[in-house]
């Protein structure tokens, strides 16, 4: 039961992936196309932090970072679980791999939430 | 004794067995390539996270970044990277419809020349990997000849 709940969040958040990562392609990557600006003017610190210190942005971004964390790192763990491990190695992984996400999330949402505070000229 | 008996723990074949499964079809190739975008992909999203970390030391070294990330390496890495994304994006989009059931057609009598599931879902995979491969064009000329 445990597998199959994480199994279905794993695809639940696929929807949110496809849209946020798309958003923030369109953005970051494809600004000429989108938004007629160039992406050196899209990535400038500042049109950057300005972007940033949106709460849509805040809540967002956090979200894509669970979203695409929890997808790839589920999907990391498959992989290595499907190696041949005994149980003890196979706890491990897992310990490590939630490790790893917690780190990772933290950081990206520290990040985020530093964009956010973020004051100009101060 | 036979070594290769299968056990609880063991995965006979391992990694190998990403690319060795005895039959090669069309399919199998998409199911390696998911699996290389996909540990591309975590690998990137972790660098991608420490190194926008590099923000709050400046705005003289996020300018720095940037200017590394403009030069025509990085521009094939970040094309190389939206095309796996966009590549492991359209055969998820397949691989939720075979796991839910889609396009799989009604189960028939195993009467020769057999049909399984996979011939009848064929079209449909072509259909959204020619797609994967518009985007992915039409993403690079975007990219390349803005």
């Amino acid at each position: 039961m445990r597998e199959t709940r994480l199994w279905s969040v794993h695809l639940l958040v696929i929807p949110i992936i496809v849209v946020l990562l798309g958003a923030h392609f369109a953005v970051m990557h494809y600004a000429p196309v989108f938004y007629g600006v160039s992406i050196e003017e899209a990535r400038n610190f500042e049109t950057m932090i300005e972007r940033g210190r949106s709460v849509a942005q805040l809540v967002l971004y956090i979200l894509l970072l669970a979203a695409a964390l929890y997808h790839g790192l589920y999907g990391l763990r498959g992989i290595l679980r499907e190696l041949t491990l005994t149980p003890g190695l196979g706890k491990i992984v897992d310990t490590s791999i939630i490790l790893l996400g917690l780190f990772i999330f933290a950081l990206g949402a520290y990040v985020t939430w530093w964009t956010f505070s973020f004051k100009i000229g101060g | 004794m036979n070594s290769n008996k299968p056990t609880a723990y063991n995965n006979r074949l391992g990694v190998k067995g990403w690319v060795y499964a005895g039959r090669y079809t069309f399919e199998r190739y998409l199911y390696l390539g998911h699996r290389l975008s996909g540990l591309g992909l975590i690998a990137y999203m972790v660098l991608h996270i420490v190194e926008t970390a590099n923000r709050m030391r400046g705005e003289e070294a996020w300018a720095a970044l940037m200017t590394l990330f403009a030069s025509p390496l990085f521009r094939v890495i970040e094309y190389l990277l939206f095309a796996a994304a966009v590549f492991h994006a359209m055969n998820g989009v397949r691989l939720l419809l075979t796991e839910l059931g889609f396009f799989l057609g009604k189960p028939r009598e195993p009467v020769y020349p057999y049909s399984s599931s996979i011939k009848r879902h064929r079209p449909l995979t072509y259909i959204i990997m020619a797609l994967a491969g518009l985007i992915i064009i039409l993403g690079g000329s975007s990219l390349f000849f803005p």
